[in-house]
């Protein structure tokens, strides 16, 4: 690159707004792309997303740390976007009154296996402590993930990954294993893909039905909430 | 217009107030999180109107991949940071959903009280 160009790009990169115009075209042109394939349920378009931004990055050589210093201000807004999800929480308190019982029983063993799983497994494997940390929120939509693996000391891009792969793999389970165990219980099948597969798994849910939909979003939050409250603690008495 | 920065105001303000009890009582979770809490009890509670709050949530909350997208980005910057532990991550990952899923959907089968109405359950089997 000519030195003129170089000059320009380190003027543009001054300012955060070639950060956010580079995420917001990315983003949109995610979309329009996967709208064409079909929206295939193996590539959210955050996946497509952000394998633009990287390729773009790579290809003008800008370093990753100068975009993420523009993207962070549209990061900031995921503070009251996280707070925003208690609005959809608030509209679903009459499932959890009337189904507070089966709710009661299922949720904390599913929502703690969901991480032990797979902890166990990376453990036994032989994962380093900040690999643990960063898989330990796997299951948990990504706003709350973030603040859980702060506290636990993980990997922020690795979580990410490992929260992509989650909701696609939670996606094709759910309708891999459901018909041969006999569940076509759109309020079980939507759980499942709450809890299991966050946001990825919600929107596929709410592709199936509404009632889908709305048991994934309720399984999504409160999955979400007991990981949060319960997580941070359990690492610190375990000492990790 | 005006009622949509009347709900980013409610939302930001919930979110001061998270992170304040956050930094107040030490606690381990995300101000995000305790701020989700927060405002789903003044919901509960009346306090704020929820169609102001909901003009200002339903596009964030529409956006929200997108929020989280520069955070994916890292992933492929990081390959030389977690050298020889891709295995361990890859398997991780694929068993631990595939067993999670396995079992939300034997305890919801055997919690769920049968029927299609959610409204009217009835006691669980259990």
């Amino acid at each position: 690159m000519s030195d003129a160009l170089i000059e320009l790009r380190e003027a543009l990169l001054i300012t955060p707004l070639s950060s956010i115009a580079m995420t917001l075209a990315a983003y949109l042109a995610a979309l329009w792309a996967v709208e064409r394939l079909g929206r295939p349920s193996w590539c959210p378009p955050v996946l497509l997303a952000a394998l633009l931004v990287a390729a773009t990055l790579w290809g003008l050589s800008i370093d990753f740390a100068d975009y993420r210093r523009g993207a962070d201000w549209l990061m900031l807004l995921l503070g009251p976007a996280t707070v925003a999800l208690g609005v959809p929480l608030y509209q679903q308190l009459h499932h959890i009154r009337a189904l507070w019982r089966p709710l009661a029983l299922s949720l904390p063993p599913a929502a703690a296996l969901a991480s032990c799983y797979s902890l166990a497994l990376a453990w036994v494997m032989g994962a380093s402590p900040e690999v643990l940390a960063s898989l330990a929120p796997k299951s948990v939509t990504a706003p709350i993930a973030l603040g859980i693996v702060e506290a636990l000391g993980g990997s922020v891009p690795l979580l990410m990954g490992g929260l992509l792969v989650t909701g696609v793999m939670a996606t094709l389970a759910v309708s891999l294993l459901a018909p041969p165990l006999g569940i076509r219980d759109h309020r079980i099948l939507g759980f499942a893909l709450g809890v299991n597969g966050h946001a990825i798994g919600t929107v596929r849910a709410f592709e199936m039905s509404p009632t889908a939909g709305a048991f994934a979003s309720l399984g999504m939050s409160l999955t979400g909430i007991l990981t949060a409250l319960c997580l941070p603690l359990a690492w610190r008495l375990l000492g990790l | 217009m005006i009622a949509l920065l009347r709900g980013f105001l409610w939302l930001t303000g919930v979110w001061l107030a998270g992170e304040t009890l956050v930094v107040l009582l030490d606690l381990p979770v995300s101000a995000g999180v305790v701020g989700m809490l927060l405002m789903t009890a003044l919901l509960m509670l009346r306090i704020g109107r929820l169609d102001d709050i909901a003009a200002a949530g339903q596009p964030l909350i529409g956006l929200l991949a997108m929020l989280i997208m520069p955070g994916v980005v890292g992933v492929f910057f990081l390959a030389d940071d977690f050298a020889g532990q891709w295995l361990a991550v890859a398997v991780a990952l694929m068993g631990g959903t595939l067993a999670s899923v396995l079992t939300t959907l034997l305890l919801m089968r055997r919690c769920m009280p049968s029927g299609p109405e959610p409204e009217t359950p009835k006691e669980p089997r259990s």
